[in-house]
């Protein structure tokens, strides 16, 4: 069988974690990289945050903006636009949904 | 921003496209258009170089197309040919790397690779011993006898070039097929696999002819034993007056027993077995070549050898 691990599930949520790291405030890479790590997924890297970002932009579902910054680069800002938030609903229940199944079906045979 | 870091997010962009050359240009284009930014954000936050934070360009090019690959916008890559060829493959190699771990501290070493590494010179010296001695092989057509040398003619001096030159070659060809393409390096274990069966064959011709040269005693003599008594399977006395003794031992020097042929009597007109009588030579007194034992016969001639 193949092993359950971290990184695997996170392949899977990625974009979810993503865009939930994006609802309350605006972001740079870096920073959601840093929301995700402070949040308990250590595993995540730096090229699946920019990878996801690129990906989630292009499919519409972030807006970005470049804030200038007198002693560093430039920033590129994301945000979720209302396509993005819907799309953050809509995910967010699917995976409410598996997880309690999986809570269930591990509670029900004993396994935790 | 100064120039040294835009260089290395130059250098690093550089690597990533580089290992992502399996997509198209678009794909890759599209993926890496803001990567230089990024990297510049990545490099404002901490110090330490841009490998120091997020590894090599290469493992950074894999995960980015693994996260970028969960929409589909790249293709899988090719199903291997032969799955169940490459599962076995894969489950050997498991199971070699696990007794490679087991093994090693046995014998004192981390692993037992670590060992067999070392003794690849050694392999080496081998390995151009038996090609000197494959290449002896072809070539010498009046063979007598394949020995431990590679001679061509029975020429001492060639086996000692040859062997020199194998050894030489083979070792130059051991240190170097690292570099190898893909054509010679299959063509060396070809070779290397041929001059294994070779030495096999060899070995066990050589280790059957040894023993032999052991088992050829007095009475298992070989055609090409040169002991004159190998054949004979009894002894028959006579003293001086002619008549034959019976109930003679032999002895040597030491006073150790001489012992010829075996204690049974074959009776040659009857092919019937008997235990000899009384002990000691001859075990056959009716098969005497001069005369019986009895003391009414006729004296024989004195044996003349």
């Amino acid at each position: 069988m193949r092993r359950v691990d971290t990184t695997q599930l996170l392949k899977g949520v990625l974009d979810l974690a993503v865009l939930a790291a994006l609802r309350d405030e605006d972001g740079y890479g870096y920073d959601i990289l840093r929301r995700l790590r402070a949040a308990g997924l250590d595993e995540v890297g730096d090229a699946s945050v920019y990878g996801t970002l690129r990906r989630l932009f292009n499919g519409g579902l972030l807006n970005t903006y470049v804030v200038p910054s007198d002693e560093g680069p430039h920033r590129k800002y994301y945000g979720l636009n209302a396509a993005g938030r819907a799309e953050l609903q809509r995910s967010g229940k699917i995976w409410h949904g598996f997880a309690s199944t999986m809570d269930d079906l591990l509670r029900e045979r004993g396994a935790a | 921003m100064n120039t040294t870091a835009q260089d290395e997010i130059y250098e690093y962009v550089g690597a990533v496209r580089q290992a992502l050359a399996g997509l198209t240009d678009e794909m890759r284009d599209e993926l890496l258009e803001d990567l230089p930014e990024h990297l510049a954000e990545v490099l404002a936050e901490d110090s330490g170089t841009l490998v120091d934070r997020l590894g090599t360009p290469e493992a950074y090019a894999d995960e980015l197309r693994s996260s970028a690959g969960l929409v589909g916008g790249f293709p899988d890559p090719p199903p291997p040919r032969f799955p169940q060829l490459v599962e076995t493959r894969d489950n050997l190699l498991r199971l070699l790397g696990q007794a490679d771990v087991r093994v090693g501290p046995v014998i004192g070493y981390p692993k037992a690779s670590d060992f067999l590494i070392l003794l690849r010179p050694a392999w080496w010296v081998l390995r151009g011993y038996l090609a000197a001695m494959a290449i002896a092989f072809l070539l010498d057509t009046n063979r007598s006898g394949t020995g431990l040398l590679p001679r061509v003619g029975d020429n001492e001096l060639v086996a000692l070039f040859l062997l020199a030159g194998g050894v030489i070659v083979s070792i130059v060809l051991g240190g170097r097929s690292r570099n190898f393409a893909r054509g010679p390096r299959y063509a060396l274990r070809a070779g290397t696999a041929f001059l294994i069966i070779f030495a096999l064959a060899g070995f066990e011709g050589a280790d059957s002819s040894a023993r032999n040269i052991q088992y050829s005693d007095a009475n298992y003599g070989t055609y090409y034993d040169n002991n004159p008594y190998s054949h004979v399977n009894d002894v028959f006395v006579y003293d001086g007056t002619g008549k034959l003794v019976s109930g003679a031992h032999l002895y040597d020097q030491d006073g150790n027993p001489i012992e010829f042929g075996d204690s049974n009597c074959v009776d040659q007109a009857q092919y019937d077995a008997a235990m000899a009588r009384g002990g000691g030579y001859p075990w056959c007194a009716e098969n005497a070549p001069f005369g019986s034992a009895s003391p009414s016969a006729p004296p024989s001639p004195t044996p003349s050898s």
